[in-house]
């Protein structure tokens, strides 16, 4: 057992603004989670035949699912950035309300859309999809779910001007916030934290997303007005996946600021920092935005070099991620004597998982492997590793620190059953997905043949060590909000 | 194809994991010396190294490329909500066939699956545009062409079958 004060770096403690804010956001993101994980395992259990779940209601619950794990592992992501940024700058707490509040506004179209308007177009509302349903929906459905999101995006764009002012304000420039002067060699007396570079990258790429995002909303929903408005489905694609790839992956770059900012409590060495973590965050910037075309490598009208440029990216942007935050990592905990607890262990976890997933993820992004792997069950094989394994890893991991206190203890018995609970579960479900998707298992099926039922039944099995682990860390979270000091 | 990729996939998933468990493990142990970078280092042009020599081995031969129209036999496929129609029943085996295909509503995918249900090859379905892909077939049989990308309520049910024959002598 130690205390954070005996770890603790001078000056890195200053108080966070906003804590109420961000406590209840995590409450929140907890309860989402919890609930999006429950559609899973209803999903997993329907395709398995334990039981009967009508197709249309399959995809209402497929589309609430996508939505609600991305929205929310943003909203958790963003939380946790706005809680360290406001550690280096000035922050208004009033942006954050605003932003939580358009959020909520937009939970709530969406999920009017999906349950009562019987919108199931995936969260991809890919065109023109949401105008054609075959019957399941009205237009007027298709509507709300689009303006469920956009409300959400105008939040985040709120949030995101708040970010860039202050950054700009604080630091002159975002040129110097992303680490220039480190890059160039140039002298600078107070070089930008780690979570002030982060945080300038996502603001500069997700405004991006979002802002692409926004123009392929609004053409889909003139669309849904005007018929006779047509859209280049192809654009349209190329516009929802940029915005798509680039938002959740902002969700993650996000909410790495806890392991930036936490974890040198346990390790009692700070993260800063220097030359080459710069150089990692500044080729983020550009990979995060250029790599979104290995998601249309079987568009095979897409211009080649596009196509290329998707798979070459895919796999050189897993370099900054394993060879500097992987590797960093593991320089951080080695030697460090630090004690375990459950949040230095979601925060270890979450960066493996990250690390980890990426390998599926790149080599899908091989045009000639995507050919047979493309929309199988290896996708979300690859994308559950780094979400649930990583994102939903740090955010678990912030809420146990948030209710932590100074004292930092070994993991108890519960904590110890949850962490084991859930990485047993994540780590099973996952891999059932990539042996799914290796045995040629289509994705996104309502209804399965008989034989991929094994598959469906043994990931079904590991969804519910998925949901009793995350039920462990948000009842946890919620116990503990009260005698907290934050 | 699919089983050496899960395979490659796996051992590289549980090396790296290994790593964490390691470093994990060494919490207790020495610091890391100053030598530690120079292995980032290591790291860095060895991850670069092998992407040069994958992506070079791996778009050497254009995994797109389509069989010259002399050569090929035309096969047309259009989608829609949900069905496949294809203008070929029967198929030679070892002749390349090229899939001229479209949609005529949403984006779908048409993937081409064997009677063990392993998917051979797919490619997209996109509204106003014809997507091709080249693919030869090796073994007679029935094969299915399933949509791999979600259209919609009975994505599922959109499923069509064809034969391949053994080729004229």
């Amino acid at each position: 057992m130690s205390t954070a004060s005996e770890n603790y770096i001078p000056g890195h403690a200053a108080a966070a603004p906003q804590a109420g804010a961000v406590k209840l956001t995590m409450i929140l993101s907890g309860a989402v989670f919890a609930l999006m994980m429950v559609f899973g395992l209803i999903m997993r259990a329907a395709q398995g035949q334990w039981i009967e779940l009508d197709a249309a209601l399959f995809y209402q619950l497929l589309t609430a699912h996508g939505a609600g794990m991305v929205g929310t592992a943003a909203l958790s992501g963003a939380a946790i950035m706005w809680y360290f940024g406001g550690r280096h700058l000035v922050l208004t707490g009033g942006i954050f309300w605003a932003f939580l509040g358009l959020f909520l506004l937009g939970v709530v179209l969406i999920l009017g859309a999906i349950f009562i308007g019987g919108y199931g177009g995936a969260w991809t509302f890919l065109f023109p999809l949401p105008a054609l349903s075959g019957g399941a929906w009205e237009a007027g459905a298709a509507a709300a779910f689009m303006l469920g999101y956009t409300a959400i995006g105008v939040g985040f764009l709120l949030y995101y001007l708040e970010l860039g002012r202050r950054i700009h304000t604080r630091y002159g420039s975002l040129a110097r916030a992303l680490g220039w002067n480190l890059i160039l060699g140039r002298e600078d007396n107070d070089p930008p934290p780690p979570a002030i570079v982060a945080a300038a990258a996502v603001t500069i790429f997700n405004s991006i997303g979002i802002i692409l995002g926004a123009a392929v909303l609004a053409a889909s929903l003139v669309h849904l007005l005007v018929p006779g408005f047509e859209v280049d489905a192809l654009l349209a694609k190329n516009l929802i996946y940029f915005f798509g790839h680039v938002f959740i992956n902002a969700s993650i770059y996000m909410a790495v600021t806890a392991v930036y900012e936490i974890l040198p409590e346990y390790t009692g060495k700070p993260w800063k920092s220097n030359r080459l973590f710069a150089i990692a965050w500044n080729a983020v910037l550009i990979f995060v935005m250029a790599v979104y075309w290995h998601h249309l490598l079987q568009d095979v009208v897409m211009p080649p070099w596009m196509l290329v440029v998707g798979q070459l990216v895919s796999y050189f942007s897993g370099i900054p991620l394993i060879a500097v935050t992987a590797f960093s990592t593991f320089l951080y905990v080695r030697g460090s004597n630090m004690t375990w607890d459950l949040a230095s262990a979601l925060l270890v976890l979450s960066v493996a998982g990250w690390s980890v997933g990426s390998i599926p993820a790149s080599i899908d992004g091989m045009i000639s492997v995507n050919k047979v792997m493309h929309n199988t069950m290896w996708v979300p094989g690859h994308f559950h590793t780094y979400l649930l394994l990583g994102e939903v890893a740090m955010a678990f991991g912030f809420m146990a620190w948030l209710v932590r206190g100074k004292t930092i203890a070994r993991m108890n018995g519960l904590d110890r059953a949850g962490f084991a609970v859930y990485l047993a579960g994540a780590a099973g479900f996952v891999t059932v997905f990539l042996f799914s998707g290796a045995a040629s298992i289509p994705r996104r099926w309502a209804v399965h043949y008989e034989e991929w039922l094994t598959h469906d039944r043994i990931g079904t099995l590991f969804s519910v060590l998925v949901v009793l682990g995350t039920l462990i860390f948000v009842l946890r979270f919620v116990a503990r909000l009260g005698r907290s000091e934050g | 194809m699919q089983p050496v990729v899960l395979l490659i996939s796996l051992i590289l998933m549980a090396a790296l994991s290994a790593v964490f468990v390691l470093a994990v493990r060494a919490a207790r142990d020495p610091a890391p010396g100053p030598g530690a970078n120079a292995k980032r280092t290591g790291l860095i042009w060895a991850m670069t190294i092998a992407g040069v020599i994958v992506s070079v081995a791996s778009l050497r031969e254009w995994p797109h490329a389509l069989a010259s129209t002399g050569d090929a036999l035309e096969v047309n496929v259009s989608g829609g909500q949900w069905w496949w129609d294809i203008d070929t029943t029967e198929i030679p085996a070892g002749k390349p066939v090229n899939f001229n295909v479209t949609t005529e509503d949403v984006t779908h995918g048409m993937g081409i699956y064997d009677s063990s249900l392993t998917l051979l090859t797919q490619v997209q379905a996109i509204p106003g545009y014809t997507t091709q892909i080249t693919y030869t077939f090796e073994e007679p049989g029935s094969y299915q062409v399933l949509c791999m990308e979600f259209c919609g309520v009975a994505h599922h049910d959109m499923v069509n079958e064809f034969e391949v024959v053994a080729a004229e002598e």
